[in-house]
């Protein structure tokens, strides 16, 4: 009996850091200010703190989670993914175009789906081969496959605008089970397969050990490439179900599905506590920076704060999330840095 | 001689192609510059250039097609050219344009930006090509210090506004609440529209405005916009100003979400998907600059002075700067838009001028 607690104060004096306190604390500062946002906001605003509002939350959050969750994986292996608007872009019309629309003859349902997502996952394992096989930085490959990705989306496109009559995509929308609309609980099984993946398997695991120290990995005779392909090629496969998702909430697809969502999914993940240097942070951390981020935009409308000012409140708000987060592990950005 | 690398040899290759085209478009240019003799050109020595930001937005490729309408009008085509919203890649665009054969050139374009008027302005004035502008210009640019600045046409975005709002508080009844979308708040259009809804709202006091938000002139946003803002007001709201189509329609989306049918949605610039939404009886009313007119008329005063049907110096300072008119669509009248065409009249010579609702003041 007396014996672990003995290795307990042992651990707790030996001259290096725990690790299990460290995570804890490195964790919690996210969580923290989602708690504490919240609570502002609820205290501040009646129409805040209504289960409607709870729900709208929920259901504003979906997009941004799912093209959340696929970017996660490639800010842990320390890369950048700025293709989101063209792979969004590029599926958001292709399923318009494959599901029952007022353009062609398809009616594909749930197929269409699958190809558009597809689709996504060539854009994304192109910018996989082209950081791997060209060594170009992740940030120009990526810039240059959101072009591709947008220039297909224009050339489908063709001038007139895809309205979808599928029942089944514009239903994941409007039907709603347990209070919440079907989109919402694609993404929670999003967040929940994105999670096992980087928990469970191989490739999840490799991310993050890429992240940290990629040289080590490559050193102790991982082919490190091909997970970077299909880190990618995963990634890109959550763009484009997004893009779908928007797909379905805007009854249209639309070329510009995705604008904004490359820096609004990286301020969610950094928020939530990912860092950019790679390494840390993931999935689940990646969802509450995105409920962070989306409490946030709603609450400042409910408290009624005037357009004019949101853009630079949220912006300060923001910015002392981050600072909060990161305040743990300041000292060891100081050693990575 | 022996290279050393391979990449020098590609180096070099590239340095030598590079050169002789340049060489080549340096011949082209020679003939060019300086030609402002108006009326000059033979009908078929004129060259149309219409551009806009991007062909995948429904208005804008409406535009290009009025263009292409009047060109074959007059047994010409029009060379189509997009941007993307980059600023920096339309002065290229334009920039490559005027080191060509400029003397018989005309160009009908759609600046990204109020800032971006100028540089085009000055670059065509020095070339000697035809100019006509739409929507941006900068303020304090005055269209009379330039020759070849043949006009600027935009439209008043506070009648626009005012219009869609009366349109909504008939529609409602001329009493109730109603939230407003506002579109990028530092750009004029926004600025205007909103400012028309103000003007609406006094002449109509009757109607509250709950609410305003912007949301970026964007469909998605809009969708997540109004959202928030049917869970904060519920059953108060009878109406949504949009302060354009896209908005509307994610406001639409918004409202089909929370199973709500007793809202009137109003937006502006008749894009196809609203003239649909009109016709089923979701939306209420919309304004269209008409985008065909648009891509014509720019091309057609040009082509009038080019060719000396029209002597630049008889258009007056009124016609120099104007707003043009513009089109409440409603139920009523929704079937007359439905399928965007030009009517040749609009573009004779005689006839630039008549859609004019006055001169920018």
């Amino acid at each position: 009996m007396t014996s672990p607690a003995q290795a307990d104060t042992e651990d707790v004096i030996a001259p290096r850091p725990q690790p299990r306190r460290g995570v804890s604390l490195r964790d919690a500062g996210p969580p923290i200010a989602l708690v504490v946002i919240i609570g502002i906001f609820a205290v501040l605003s009646s129409d805040f703190r209504t289960v409607g509002n709870v729900q709208n939350i929920m259901d504003a959050a979906a997009v941004l989670a799912v093209a959340t969750c696929g970017i996660s994986f490639v800010l842990m292996m320390g890369s950048i993914d700025l293709s989101v608007p063209g792979v969004m872009g590029a599926s958001a019309i292709a399923v318009a175009l494959l599901v029952a629309n007022n353009r062609n003859g398809n009616d594909l349902g749930l197929l269409g789906v699958l190809v558009a997502i597809l689709l996504g996952a060539a854009l994304g394992c192109l910018s996989g081969v082209a950081l791997v096989g060209l060594k170009v930085p992740s940030f120009m490959t990526t810039l240059g496959v959101s072009a591709v990705g947008l220039g297909v989306a224009t050339l489908m496109f063709a001038g007139v605008q895809p309205n979808i009559s599928d029942e089944m995509l514009r239903g994941w929308a409007v039907n709603r089970f347990l209070g919440l609309a079907y989109l919402t609980w694609i993404a929670m099984a999003c967040v929940l397969v994105g999670w096992l993946v980087q928990r469970y398997s191989r490739l999840g695991r490799y991310a993050y050990a890429i992240g940290g120290a990629e040289e080590v990995l490559a050193l102790s005779g991982v082919k490190v490439a091909p997970y970077k392909v299909a880190v990618f090629t995963l990634a890109g496969s959550f763009y484009a179900l997004a893009g779908v998702m928007v797909t379905s909430q805007l009854s249209a697809g639309l070329v510009q599905a995705g604008a904004g969502y490359d820096f609004r999914a990286i301020t969610a993940a950094v928020v939530g506590g990912t860092l950019l240097t790679g390494g840390r942070g993931g999935v689940l951390h990646s969802a509450v920076g995105v409920l962070l981020v989306t409490v946030l935009i709603n609450g400042l409308v409910q408290v009624g704060v005037s357009p004019y000012w949101q853009g630079g409140v949220q912006g300060l708000i923001v910015v002392a999330a981050v600072s909060a987060a990161v305040i743990p592990q300041r000292r060891r950005n100081q050693v990575t840095k | 001689m022996k290279f050393t690398s391979r990449p020098t040899a590609v180096v070099i290759g590239l340095t030598l192609a590079a050169a002789a085209l340049a060489g080549c478009s340096e011949e082209a240019s020679g003939g060019g510059g300086g030609g402002s003799e108006a009326g000059a050109c033979a009908p078929e020595d004129v060259t149309l250039v219409g551009q806009v930001r991007n062909e995948s937005n429904p208005y804008e490729a409406s535009w290009l097609d009025g263009g292409d309408a009047f060109a074959e009008q007059v047994g010409l085509s029009q060379q189509r050219l997009t941007y993307d919203g980059d600023s920096t890649k339309q002065q290229e665009q334009i920039t490559q344009l005027l080191a060509g054969d400029t003397d018989c050139l005309v160009m009908n374009i759609l600046p990204n930006g109020d800032s971006d008027t100028l540089p085009i302005v000055e670059g065509a004035q020095e070339a000697g090509a035809y100019l006509v502008t739409q929507w941006n210009k900068p303020a304090d640019v005055d269209v009379t210090d330039y020759s070849q600045w043949l006009s600027h046409i935009t439209y008043d975005g506070v009648d626009s506004g005012q219009q869609i709002g009366d349109a909504l508080a008939e529609a409602i009844g001329g009493s109730g609440g109603i939230i407003a979308l506002q579109g990028i708040l530092d750009t004029g259009a926004a600025k205007d529209r909103f400012a028309g809804l103000e003007a609406s709202l006094e002449a109509n006091p009757d109607v509250e405005l709950l609410d305003q938000q912007t949301a970026n002139f964007s469909r998605d946003e809009a969708l997540a916009v109004t959202k928030t803002l049917l869970t904060k007001h519920g059953d108060d709201i009878k109406g949504i100003w949009a302060a354009n189509d896209d908005m509307a329609l994610g406001a639409l989306a918004a409202l089909e979400q929370a199973g709500r049918d007793d809202v009137a949605v109003v937006g502006i610039d008749a894009v196809p998907d609203a003239l649909t939404a009109i016709e089923d009886g979701t939306m209420t009313a919309t304004v269209s600059s008409d985008g065909p007119w648009q891509g014509g008329i720019g091309l057609a005063i040009g082509y009038c002075v080019a060719t000396g049907e029209l002597a630049a110096d008889d258009i007056s300072d009124e016609d120099r700067a104007w707003f043009a008119e513009q089109f409440l669509i409603t139920g009523d009248n929704v079937a007359d838009f439905a399928s965007p065409a030009v009517d040749e009249a609009d573009f004779e010579c005689g006839n630039l001028f008549s859609r004019s609702q006055g001169a920018i003041s």
